[in-house]
């Protein structure tokens, strides 16, 4: 009897191992590239917060001092509060219209091909044209074409946008919005056509309004695509840099306190001061702040899953 | 699952070696100060296979090859003496020329023999990480005179070594478009104007009539511009921890800036304007610029781009009371020679040549300021075609004093992100100059401190 | 029923015009590249902004080719792009179905790794990563690049969320019938991910596209270099030609839309009612 268990465990573990092994080989060829290439200096990186380097010297071991250090440069504590900020804002809106972009181009409409090229476009423009017209739309003269409409539709003063400490960061979220939804709106579009057409079909036979349907039907579908969606969204922003760059560094490069992130704080420690250990404690910061964000959204795509 | 974390661990352990193997083979002060010694008692070998026509391949990192006239010239000149010797041109690009270059510097692995500096931050970066040879006993073997360079190399010798030596000055000049003051009825700028005379001048040419605006002055966005104009008398550096110096020149540039004398710095910024093409426009009456705009002006004329600025012509910077004109800030290139050059001596042997007096020589005849002048090299220049003709703008090329835009300082490019900081704030008339002054005073004084 | 007809013509064209007032605020750009391209650069930036130049400039299509050596880049990075997107669509949708659907030993903290590494900046591990691949042999080689761009966490994670939403019930019926992981994943998940492959080939196809600061640390050697590099080459230090660099531009985006609208047809309801039933 006792040796039939062991033997059927034996068995179990041996199909459990089997099954592994079959795992493993799926991730084998992407994971060995990864882990050698990428995962090994992105470890290397997060270690040498820790240490005292400038690329060339040997490497010494300062502690947290890396830590108390950034935690006490204001650039630092600008950067991190402005980039929070941002994703807080940016986030939530790309979502959404991404998400509304996409159900309406998923409609059976004329032209729908250049619809979607068309939205798309603002991502791979080059970021200068993009930069260029924005700035044309929202220049701090009085003659600006947003300025008009606040003088003349809403009676307010004209903004400073993109020169301006208080409104610089609202500058930047409106365009991250508008140059990004689109490439949001493709990772939706992509998981709208997961959705079968028998749900939609069966919940027209129980007579459910459109609502109804998106509410029942579509957002709890794409799931996981709004899973992913959120964590790209959030790592993004959590990594903007050239866009803050291009508006508020503008023809001297120059990007005060008010407009600082966190990637742009990290590129000048590792590459005007060449503190790379700062710059990978910066780093590290970034890191667990998205890192809690998926583990949290992580633990929330499960209890979906179980539900 | 165990062998990718094995594998994975491997791979860590492999960087970690290569890098920590990096470390030592550079280790910063002990070996630095070691190896000249070493390379000094081996210049008698390969200087003489340099000579011996045993063939050496040279490679030198530079940006911008297609669009700088100097760098071919300089390599045939000097190939011409050494035949044996080849260089290869690596352009790493402008725009992140010092990223790139340290990225290339940093560990042991770097083959490169000769490298550009673009400026003095980066300068002080690489030195820091002990990336470049010192060059001061190859200086005094060889007897280069360093009297040639107007005291520029003072200012970039780091703890009293130099490991630069410069090929390029630019000094900073007053540009102005003949043709407006000509329509206004006003005379020239001249050589020897005070900032107030000056003043005076760019609010006598100003036209502010809507749609037919004349700009008296341009400033463009840089911090060069206005704040490094209270360096000139020579009293203060841009390094000292106390910046009440600069508020003249600020209020000076703001009240201009107020009454529409000079462009607003918010719209100049945001828009992107290049200096050149505000120039270019045919509205800008006077523009304070370094020299490299000579070449730029002139090709671009003779392009047929500039139509509205041809008639131009350029004059020394104004000057604070009671100094002598001719004070001016300088922008210098220089070659520098890595720590893991593998050609160490041929490749001093170039750097010497590139800033000695025959290439001082090939620079002027391609139209640009060698860092070794004198006044054969001056009446090159503005023998070129396209220069302007009066003797004013070739007396304009001669300096009494010059002061480099960032003298070496180990905190230069830390200093440089507060000054930047309360720069943009002022122009965009978010703080006042007292408050800016004041933030820039602690906020240096704290770098300098530390 | 002609007033819910009415309704229906009236939402219609409500949606158009919205479209249209969309697709106008995203074409300013590309209109404004084109003017600019077609400028000197002097012009490029001078407000009022002239839309319709009144001497095009048609030469700065002619000048971009022989300034810089611009066809050659241009075939790296076509080769690049192909190279990497093929890789970076078979290590990655092969490596997402195991997340997706097995169970196995460090599943969970295999993902979470995955994905919270996207979050490091690259320009943290820069230097150290530069610094193996030269150790290695691999530094001014476009090798370097491809392994740089092939292996991404991105694609996994994105293959991986598109095969969560395929019913698991397809899987375990062919599960049932006997058929291997593997012929499961090629005859089965592979045809139903077509929307997602799509949208991985176009993400890699415009990343290793328009890629600036990795070939450029990478690519020393002029022959080596890509487009993008070609294209910041004609911003010296001490001028830029904007109108160079938006003719180049527009040109290197015409591979880019013609990629994305030939995906196009692939943006259709990937489960179809058999499928599920089958």
């Amino acid at each position: 009897m006792a040796e039939e268990v062991y033997a059927l465990d034996k068995n179990m573990k041996r199909r459990q191992q089997k099954r592994n092994l079959v795992a493993y080989s799926f991730i084998a060829p992407n994971f060995l590239g990864f882990a050698i290439f990428t995962l090994g200096p992105i470890i290397l990186a997060l270690i040498m917060s820790f240490m005292e380097w400038d690329g060339s010297n040997t490497m010494k071991f300062i502690g947290l001092q890396n830590f108390t250090e950034i935690f006490s440069d204001d650039r630092f504590l600008a950067s991190l509060k402005n980039t929070i900020i941002y994703s807080i804002f940016t986030v939530p809106f790309t979502l959404v219209i991404a998400l509304a972009l996409a159900i309406l181009l998923n409609q059976k409409i004329k032209g729908r091909n250049f619809f979607r090229t068309v939205a798309f476009f603002p991502y791979v423009a080059s970021l200068v044209a993009v930069a260029a017209v924005w700035n044309m739309l929202f220049t701090p003269a009085k003659g600006g074409i947003m300025n008009q409409l606040l003088m003349n539709v809403f009676h307010v003063q004209p903004l400073k946008w993109a020169a301006a400490s208080n409104t610089v960061m609202l500058t930047i979220i409106l365009f991250s919005v508008w140059k990004n939804m689109g490439y949001y709106m493709v990772i939706y579009l992509a998981g709208l056509q997961g959705i079968s057409e028998d749900l939609y079909e069966a919940a027209a036979l129980d007579g459910a309004n459109s609502w109804r349907k998106f509410i029942h039907i579509t957002v709890p579908q794409l799931k996981p695509t709004t899973f992913f969606v959120t964590i790209m969204l959030t790592i993004n922003c959590f990594k903007v840099y050239d866009i803050v760059y291009m508006l508020a560094g503008g023809s001297n490069g120059v990007v005060n306190k008010s407009a600082m992130v966190l990637v742009y704080y990290i590129y000048e420690e590792a590459f005007r001061n060449w503190k790379l250990g700062r710059a990978s404690a910066s780093a590290l910061v970034l890191f667990a702040i998205v890192l809690t964000i998926t583990i949290v959204q992580f633990r929330g795509e499960k209890n979906y899953a179980n539900d | 699952m165990r062998r990718k974390l094995i594998s994975s661990l491997l791979a860590c352990s492999m960087i970690i070696a290569s890098i920590t193997g990096c470390g030592k083979t550079t280790t910063a002060e002990g070996s630095s100060s070691q190896e000249p010694a070493g390379s000094a008692a081996e210049t008698g070998g390969e200087a003489g296979q340099a000579a011996s026509g045993e063939p050496v391949n040279l490679k030198w990192a530079l940006w911008d090859i297609s669009s700088t006239v100097y760098y071919q010239p300089l390599i045939d000149a000097y190939t011409a003496e050494h035949p044996n010797v080849s260089i290869e041109m690596v352009d790493l690009g402008s725009t992140d020329y010092s990223t790139v270059l340290g990225t290339q510097l940093s560990g042991s692995g770097s083959d490169f023999d000769v490298v550009t500096i673009k400026d003095v931050p980066g300068y002080v970066t690489l030195v820091n990480k002990g990336a470049l040879e010192p060059l001061d006993d190859l200086i005094s073997k060889d007897g280069v005179d360093l009297s040639l360079y107007n005291g520029v190399t003072d200012q970039v010798k780091i703890d009293g070594k130099l490991y630069e030596l410069p090929f390029r000055s630019d000094i900073w000049v007053l540009y102005y478009n003949k043709d407006i003051f000509d329509k206004a009825g006003v005379e020239y700028p001249t050589n020897d104007m005070t900032w107030d005379q000056y003043d005076a001048l760019c609010r006598k040419v100003t036209d502010t009539t809507p749609g037919s605006e004349i700009y008296g002055s341009h400033y463009h966005t840089w911090r060069s511009t206005i704040q490094l104009d209270g360096i000139l008398d020579g009293k203060n550096t841009i390094v000292d921890g106390n910046y009440d110096f600069t508020k003249p020149y600020y209020d000076m540039v703001l009240g201009q800036q107020k009454d529409g004398v000079c462009m607003d710095y918010a719209l100049l910024k945001t828009q992107g304007l290049h200096y050149s093409a505000a120039f270019a426009n045919g509205n800008v009456a006077t523009m304070n610029m370094g020299s490299w705009f000579i070449a730029t002006l002139i090709q671009k004329i003779k392009d047929g781009e500039f139509t509205d600025c041809t008639n131009w012509g350029m004059v020394k910077y104004p000057h604070a009371e009671g100094v002598e004109p001719g004070s001016t800030l300088s922008t210098i290139t220089a070659l520098a020679i890595p720590t893991t050059a593998p050609n160490k001596d041929v490749a001093w042997d170039f750097v010497k040549f590139v800033s000695g007096e025959k290439g001082a020589e090939v620079m002027a005849q391609t139209g640009n300021i060698p860092a070794m002048t004198n006044d054969k090299i001056v009446d090159i220049i503005a023998q070129m075609d396209g220069f302007p003709q009066d003797e004013n703008s070739k007396e304009a090329l001669v300096t009494s004093h010059t002061y480099l835009e960032m003298p070496a300082n180990d905190k230069s490019s830390e200093i440089e992100t507060v000054l930047n900081e309360q720069h943009d704030l002022i122009m965009n008339g978010e703080v006042s100059v007292d408050e800016a002054i004041k933030a820039m005073n602690e906020g240096v004084q704290a770098i300098i401190g530390k | 029923m002609r007033s819910k007809k009415n309704n229906k013509v009236i939402g219609s064209v409500i949606v158009y015009i919205i479209l249209i007032f969309l697709a106008l605020m995203m074409l300013v750009p590309f209109a404004w590249m084109i003017s600019a391209s077609l400028k000197f650069n002097k012009d490029v930036f001078v407000i009022p902004f002239e839309w319709i130049s009144k001497e095009p400039r048609w030469k700065n299509y002619i000048d971009i080719w022989t300034k810089i050596p611009l066809a050659k880049f241009t075939l790296n990075t076509v080769k690049l792009t192909l190279i990497v997107t093929g890789l970076q669509l078979l290590t990655s949708s092969f490596a997402a179905y195991a997340f997706a659907k097995l169970q196995f030993k460090g599943k969970n903290v295999l993902f979470l790794a995955y994905v919270s590494t996207i979050a490091v900046p690259w320009q943290v591990y820069m230097v150290p990563q530069f610094m193996f691949m030269r150790k290695l042999g691999l530094a001014d080689t476009h090798l370097a690049i491809i392994i740089l761009q092939a292996f991404s966490a991105f694609g996994v994670f994105l293959m991986r969320q598109f095969y969560e939403g395929i019913p698991d019930s397809l899987c375990e019926a062919a599960r049932i019938d006997g058929m291997s992981e593997y012929k499961i994943y090629s005859t089965i998940m592979l045809p139903l991910s077509k929307p997602a492959l799509s949208t991985l080939i176009i993400f890699t196809f415009v990343n290793t596209w328009n890629d600036f600061l990795g070939p450029l640390i990478y690519l020393t050697t002029e022959s080596k270099k890509t487009l993008q590099i070609g294209l910041k080459m004609f911003i010296s230090q001490y001028s830029a030609e904007y109108g160079l660099i938006m003719a180049a531009s527009v040109l290197s985006l015409i591979p880019v839309f013609v990629v994305f609208l030939s995906l196009q047809k692939y943006f259709v309801a990937g489960i179809t009612t058999g499928s599920v039933k089958g």
